[in-house]
């Protein structure tokens, strides 16, 4: 996280520490200690960039975001998620691709949107012969928010929501309790949009993904819902003959859904404690050496 | 997975071994001495099985010309099956590439039929490889050249690495027969199976995007033809020589057991993949060799080395097992196992329905 407090008084203490008497230099000493520390703890998290976990959405009132190149899209944040080899027991589980993926999300008070960019040069639609396997990219969710799954396909007793999208077969709405054991719902409620544009290296996919804030069924992700909603990642890239273990995957992200741009309620309760604790650590040592120097 | 029902037969009943948590297990001897190459076990199967689209390019049941390369083109350097005998590690595969299984050609009938054109039947474009691309080809030099047919399906085997291989577990082996099958509601054309088999026998269907393989005609020997009546698999009722034996490993009055086990002559292809096949083989007699002037000589026409390395060491001795009984019948004596091997009565070489009662 970047430096983010004011910068160091340093002259306005050194010239206060020549011209006052001792006992006034430590008082004053403390007080301005003490008050930058606490200018510190509290302008941290909110001067800081968000927590490195959090994924912001905006909300938007009318939505023009179905289509990845959609004009509302250009007024959304964008998050950069990066992405390694899952842990997997299938072959060459560790051979992966994909090191990165733009996100960005933005809710109306109807839907969510995700929209999901990444870099690849082969557009790999195809699974139409043996050796061929389609690119695709995956958005997982907890069935139930209040907890967060094990980030592998989640487990039995805390199931996840995939939306999967893949060149040859388009768009698939899963429940999983843990690897191996997906299972695509028959009516998917999930929408998906993908375009693969520019060329070379530079070539990217974009998929947009969107469905309704209400749970449509039961094993659903309610979307509406007051916490923050826990989030994770998962590409495959078809020409390097990635699928199912074999994938680039994120660590569990979060939408901010609980309130403003400030973070869990966590952090802020953890800064506002290490504040209180420093200030009052200073202030007895302050104390200290003042009693100390007054006996002298 | 075993009930104690099973573990008693393993201990009691039986010295077969067949895999745990599999009550019996089917299996097919094929004798190579009386394959003809006439394919219509391949046919019978595609016609049954492999005709909807998606599966124009599968042989479930090929047959393929040895020495060569076989199909798909290089199958036996694929890769798959075990590491060791352990069964705990298998060893990387390859997925065949749709040349080496052979695309099904487009041929120049319009314009023979309906438009008067003079050329040859022939493909449209350039046709470079097939399944039997390389048939009658075989090996060695005139007058010694050679060469048998091998006719193969999925060997339903004790140690399928093709049902180890799934992430997703959509491959099992049945409990009541341990046939080996692809479950299509699981299956999402990973094609780790494809890939894991060493004989490559699973097939990814272009259409369907899922695996599919040789099911050893299950409706067929649960009896759900038209009259209720159970038969073996299209491959083994429709050959011509009638060359293959259908029934259980473990039924040890049964023809495959007695070949398998006490005479040890009918052997699995490849024993070192380790995935223990239960379609075994009597391996392939061959004339001796001939010399310029045309007599016959004591050599082996077909390299012993040869049949080694498809059947295992165990060949040597299958050989001359053969070969002692035949001699002898020849001198007037009296061998269950020449009877075996020229049986024709279907209610021994198709015996199905021995365990039905349980
Ligand atoms: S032959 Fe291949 S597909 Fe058949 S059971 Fe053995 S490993 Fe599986
Ligand atoms: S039908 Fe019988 S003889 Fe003909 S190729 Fe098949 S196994 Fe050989």
């Amino acid at each position: 996280m970047p430096a983010s407090g004011p910068s160091w008084p340093r002259r306005s203490v050194l010239r206060g520490w020549s011209t006052m008497p001792d006992h006034r230099r430590t008082i004053t000493l403390t007080a301005v200690l003490a008050g930058l520390i606490v200018v510190s703890t509290v302008a941290a998290p909110m001067v800081s960039a968000r927590p490195a976990h959090e994924i912001p959405v905006s909300e938007v009132s009318t939505a023009d975001l179905a289509e990845p190149d959609a004009d509302g899209w250009a007024e959304v944040p964008a998050s950069d998620v990066p992405l390694s080899s899952a842990p997997s027991s299938v072959p060459n589980a560790d051979d992966t691709s994909i090191e990165t993926v733009d996100v960005q999300a933005a809710r109306t008070d109807q839907r969510l949107y995700v929209r999901l960019e990444w870099q690849d040069a082969t557009r790999d639609t195809n699974a139409s012969t043996p050796r061929q396997f389609a690119d695709a990219v995956a958005v997982q969710f907890p069935v139930n928010t209040s907890s967060r799954p094990p980030i592998a396909m989640g487990g039995p007793d805390n199931r996840v929501n995939v939306w999967y999208w893949s060149g040859s077969t388009g768009t698939q709405e899963l429940l999983a309790g843990g690897a191996g054991s997906t299972t695509p719902f028959q009516n998917p409620t999930v929408q998906a949009n993908a375009s693969h544009s520019g060329t070379g290296g530079n070539a990217t996919w974009t998929v947009v993904y969107s469905r309704q804030l209400d749970a449509p069924s039961e094993n659903r992700t309610d979307l509406r819902t007051d916490g923050d909603l826990d989030v994770a990642f998962a590409v495959w890239n078809g020409s390097n003959g990635e699928r199912s273990g074999q994938k680039a995957v994120s660590e569990w992200h979060y939408y901010p859904f609980s309130g403003g741009p400030q973070g869990p309620p966590y952090e802020t309760l953890l800064w506002t404690l290490a504040g209180i604790a420093i200030v009052a650590v200073v202030g007895v040592t302050s104390f200290g050496i003042y009693r100390t120097r007054g006996a002298e | 997975m075993s009930t104690d029902q099973q573990d008693e037969q393993g201990e009691d009943d039986t010295l077969v071994n067949v895999a745990d948590g599999v009550d019996h297990q089917v299996a097919m001897v094929m004798d190579l001495n009386k394959c003809i190459g006439c394919q219509t076990c391949t046919i019978a199967c595609k016609n049954l099985w492999t005709e909807d689209g998606g599966s124009e390019y599968m042989y479930w049941n090929n047959v393929e010309t040895k020495p060569g390369e076989g199909y798909p083109r290089g199958w036996e350097d694929s890769g798959g099956g075990w590491e060791s005998s352990e069964h705990s590690d298998r060893s990387p595969g390859e997925i065949p590439d749709e040349e080496d299984y052979g695309r099904a050609w487009e041929f120049n009938h319009e314009e023979i039929m309906y438009e008067g054109s003079d050329e040859p039947l022939r493909p449209r474009d350039g046709a470079e490889w097939g399944p039997n691309w390389d048939e009658d080809q075989g090996a060695g030099e005139y007058p010694n050249s050679y060469y048998f047919y091998l006719p193969r399906i999925c060997n339903h085997c004790t140690h399928p690495s093709c049902v180890e291989a799934c992430p997703r577990s959509a491959l099992y082996k049945r409990q009541e027969d341990g046939i080996v099958l692809v479950d299509q509601d699981r299956c999402r054309g990973y094609r780790y199976c494809v890939e894991g088999c060493p004989y490559k026998k699973v097939y990814y269907n272009t259409v369907s995007k899922k695996s599919e393989k040789c099911i050893f005609c299950y409706p067929r020997i649960e009896g759900e033809g038209p009259e209720g009546e159970t038969f073996a698999p299209a491959c083994a009722e429709e050959c011509p020589p009638q060359l293959r034996l259908v029934g259980f490993l473990d039924d040890e009055e049964g023809p495959i057991h007695k070949l398998v086990n006490e005479y040890e002559v009918a052997l699995p292809l490849h024993p070192e993949f380790r995935t223990q096949p239960n379609v075994y083989y009597i391996p392939p007699f061959a004339p001796g060799q001939h010399t310029e002037g045309g007599e016959t000589v004591d050599i082996d026409r077909i390299p012993r080395q040869y049949l080694r390395e498809l059947f295992g060491d165990g060949v040597d001795e299958a050989l001359d097992t053969i070969d002692a009984h035949r001699q002898r019948v020849r001198q007037g004596g009296d061998s269950e196992l020449m009877e075996l091997l020229q049986d024709k009565n279907p209610a021994k070489q198709y015996r199905l329905e021995v365990f039905d009662d349980e």
